[in-house]
């Protein structure tokens, strides 16, 4: 079942002439997981704004094309800090802010503040001040907020950014849990080592335009791997001048070795 | 030969949040250094205490001859550039060639000397074509390259660094990388904490890594970067191209990708193309 | 103090200025600007106002005080170019009930206590955020200037020295603080739409703050004592 459907989606920012997406088609079915790579600017960001329903409602801009939703969609933007609310005592207020502004009776609220602390390891951290939290705290503060409103569909703009390796080990191992439980996730993100272990498809965006669509393995792909975005032991394979087809990860090359 | 920086039996909490404990290590002028370590580890509190934003409870931080104790932040960035974490949030001039340029302005060199480090540093980084720009104009990703920039137009001899590529791409990685390296044969001392272990591996050599505020190793990255089970413990795992070369068992183990590549060209050579 | 409900604490700091300025001069303001300037020693070291790096030297339960010390002086000084003694002490301390009042109520109103309570009492979510959220500007204005000043502090810029360097050091730090503030509130407004603040949905209240019958009648009386002080000058 598709969660989210792009038709020929083309945005323009508020006075910008040239376009931040170009004519994007693309489908997330409910219990996948889809990464957008490409470099800075061509428009993953601003895919999942559109997804999000933030642009052009929010952020103001042109959008042309279609997009259909089936979920309630979450997302968690680069600059988590900004989604804090700013004023919740501890962090299981700051988790219940989104579900409570949802209307959403307490006993509910508890629930989903509960089960999101828990997936995001958090339980020791709920009574403490948000404002006490260091950057990857917080980074994880704001994906069980938005976790705990519940969505079908999953946005997350480079989540692991602030993370440090356990930390970003366990958001990717959450995202599969969660894609397993039948939610829709796109990723945008430039920790592409990751993608492979990650992801079901791999969008490349260039440009604001998808040039390519496919499995991980597409991170191995030669055309990928030269424009810089290929996974880093596909890169080495191909520095070492050695044939195609490259292997996206460390398992790949030990198999293709022996 | 004066250190570049050295933490001698430095402890700091705070308040009663224990920070550091017993912190010591130099480095020499030109030596590349790692910060490593989980979140919460301290790290960011050492590039606190570098900078003079802070002074340790006990120990010393001697940066070159100078006690930081004896000094305030704007002294000491004659000899240190610092960037901080979100550094993209601290910009404040009108363009970033001004913003650059504040720091050697500050420093009172003179203006010819001004233009050529805010110019030098502009290049390294690639950000020429943007210095007129209002930073705000700019994504964040090149904000935080107009802040580094602004650390290294201080010339400064040693430049301590908190996540200088969190947020960037690969290709601006790259620029990070290929800007500190040139720093560092001219002889600049780099402190850099980071999680990104494959950036490590291409610009720094030695790792310093923190655990609970305590330094538990002091080795050279070449060593410590494809022994998974010794980094798991601390928070950390290998980088993909450490762990090619562990996995694939190449000769030297190599940590960065141009080494990895020569030498799995030479090991395919010698048995064949697989 | 911070027990208090929201809506009391609220009307203490409009009552307070609006008799500061209906009742007669000096004795009035004097009593009203007292009655504030002592309401500010009462939240202690408030999170909102204290933190790392506020001035030591000063016991916490000043820091309110002293802050709203240092927000009315500025004015004094202005009004004593201005104008005559007897006019400047009447002016002044009528300010310095506002300013005074003001902060106390910054440090004394949690933000999330006063959504909480709009939304028990009807408001919709948005319009209650949008109060509270100008009460956490203070603080986080206070730590975003205290981050730019570091780092351009580790870029050579004194803010010691003579007068003319502090007020550059001020210009520095005022037109990054705006414009990374304004730049902030852009993205802020797009955040906050993530976390479901929407029109048309009535947040759930976890926990409204209790509003006891006394409370409620005192505030009755206070704003009724404001028009009741007007009649009484007038006549």
């Amino acid at each position: 079942m598709k969660s989210l459907t792009l038709e020929h989606a083309s945005f323009w920012y508020p006075a910008t002439e040239a376009p931040a997406l170009r004519d994007v088609s693309l489908e997330v079915a409910q219990g996948e997981i889809v990464a957008l790579v490409g470099a800075l600017g061509a428009g993953a960001s601003t895919l999942l704004l559109v997804a999000a329903d933030l642009a052009p409602r929010v952020t103001g801009g042109r959008l042309t094309g279609a997009v259909a939703r089936r979920d309630r969609s979450g997302i968690v933007l680069p600059t988590p800090w900004t989604q804090a609310s700013g004023m919740a005592f501890t962090v299981w207020d700051e988790v219940a802010f989104g579900p409570a502004n949802l209307g959403w009776p307490a006993h509910e609220i508890a629930r989903q503040v509960d089960r999101a602390l828990e997936q995001l390891e958090l339980v020791p951290l709920a009574s403490r001040d948000p404002a006490t939290l260091s950057g990857g705290e917080l980074q994880r503060v704001i994906i069980a907020a938005i976790l705990a409103m519940d969505p079908g569909l999953l946005l997350f703009d480079e989540p692991a950014t602030e993370l440090d390796a356990a930390g970003a080990q366990m958001v990717w191992r959450l995202m599969r849990r969660l894609a397993g439980e039948g939610k829709a996730i796109l990723l945008a993100t430039s920790a592409l080592d990751a993608v492979p272990d990650v992801a079901d498809r791999v969008v490349w965006l260039e440009d604001g335009a998808v040039r390519a669509v496919g499995a991980p393995d597409l991170l191995a792909d030669v055309a990928v791997c030269e424009a810089g975005l290929g996974t880093s032991v596909a890169t080495v394979w191909r520095a070492s001048g050695l044939p195609g087809p490259y292997p996206p990860t460390v398992a790949h090359a030990v198999r293709r070795w022996r | 030969m004066i250190p570049a920086l050295c933490f001698d039996g430095v402890t700091f909490s705070y308040g009663a949040v224990p920070a550091l404990e017993q912190l010591s290590f130099s480095i020499a002028p030109g030596e590349r250094v790692a910060l490593l370590g989980r979140n919460g580890a301290g790290k960011s509190t050492v590039v606190r205490l570098v900078a003079g934003i802070q002074q340790p409870r006990d120990g010393t931080v001697w940066v070159g001859d100078w006690d930081t104790r004896d000094c305030v932040p704007e002294q000491l960035a004659w000899r240190v550039g610092s960037l901080f974490q979100h550094a993209d949030q601290q910009l404040f001039a009108p363009t970033v060639r001004d913003d650059v340029s504040f720091g050697p302005r500050a420093l009172g060199v003179g203006v010819r000397e001004v233009e050529r480090r805010t110019d030098h540093a502009l290049e390294d980084l690639d950000l020429t074509a943007h210095a007129a720009h209002h930073p705000y104009d700019l994504p964040p990703a090149l904000r935080k390259l107009a802040a580094l920039a602004g650390a290294l137009a201080l010339e400064p001899a040693l430049l301590v660094l908190d996540e200088p590529t969190a947020g960037l791409d690969r290709a601006l990685s790259a620029r990070v990388i290929r800007a500190l390296l040139e720093r560092s044969a001219g002889g600049v001392a780099l402190l850099v904490v980071t999680h990104d272990l494959t950036f490590a591996a291409e610009a720094l050599d030695r790792g310093l890594v923190l655990d609970r505020g305590r330094l538990e190793c002091d080795e050279p990255l070449a060593g410590l970067l494809g022994a998974g089970p010794r980094l798991e413990p601390l928070g950390l795992s290998p980088p993909p191209v450490a762990a090619l070369s562990a996995a694939l068992d190449l000769p030297d183990r190599p940590v960065r990708a141009a080494d990895a590549a020569r030498a799995l060209a030479r090991v395919a050579r010698g048995k064949g193309a697989p | 103090m911070t027990r208090l409900h929201p809506f009391t604490l609220l009307t203490i700091a409009g009552a307070l200025p609006a008799l500061a300025w209906i009742l007669p001069a000096p004795a009035g303001a004097a009593a009203t600007a007292a009655v504030a300037l002592v309401l500010t020693l009462t939240p202690g070291a408030s999170p909102g106002l204290t933190g790392i790096g506020s001035s030591p030297g000063w016991r916490p339960g000043l820091v309110v005080l002293r802050a709203a010390l240092l927000t009315a002086a500025p004015f004094w000084v202005f009004l004593l170019l201005l104008h005559d003694v007897p006019t400047t002490i009447a002016i002044g301390l009528r300010i310095t009930t506002m300013v005074a009042s003001f902060v106390w109520l910054v440090a004394a109103l949690e933000p999330a206590r006063l959504v909480e309570a709009m939304v028990a009492a009807g408001w919709s979510a948005s319009v209650a955020y949008l109060f509270a959220a100008t009460l956490t500007a203070v603080p986080m204005l206070k730590a975003r200037a205290q981050r730019i000043a570091e780092a351009q502090r580790c870029r050579g810029l004194s803010p010691r020295g003579g007068i003319a360097s502090r007020l550059r050091a001020l210009r520095a730090l005022a037109l990054p603080l705006v414009l990374s503030a304004l730049h902030e509130v852009d993205e802020r407004a797009l955040a906050l739409e993530t976390r479901g603040l929407r029109p048309g949905i009535r947040r759930t209240t976890l926990a409204p703050p209790h509003d006891p019958v006394v409370e409620r009648a005192a505030r009755w009386v206070l704003l009724l004592a404001c028009p009741a002080a007007l009649v009484w000058r007038l006549l």
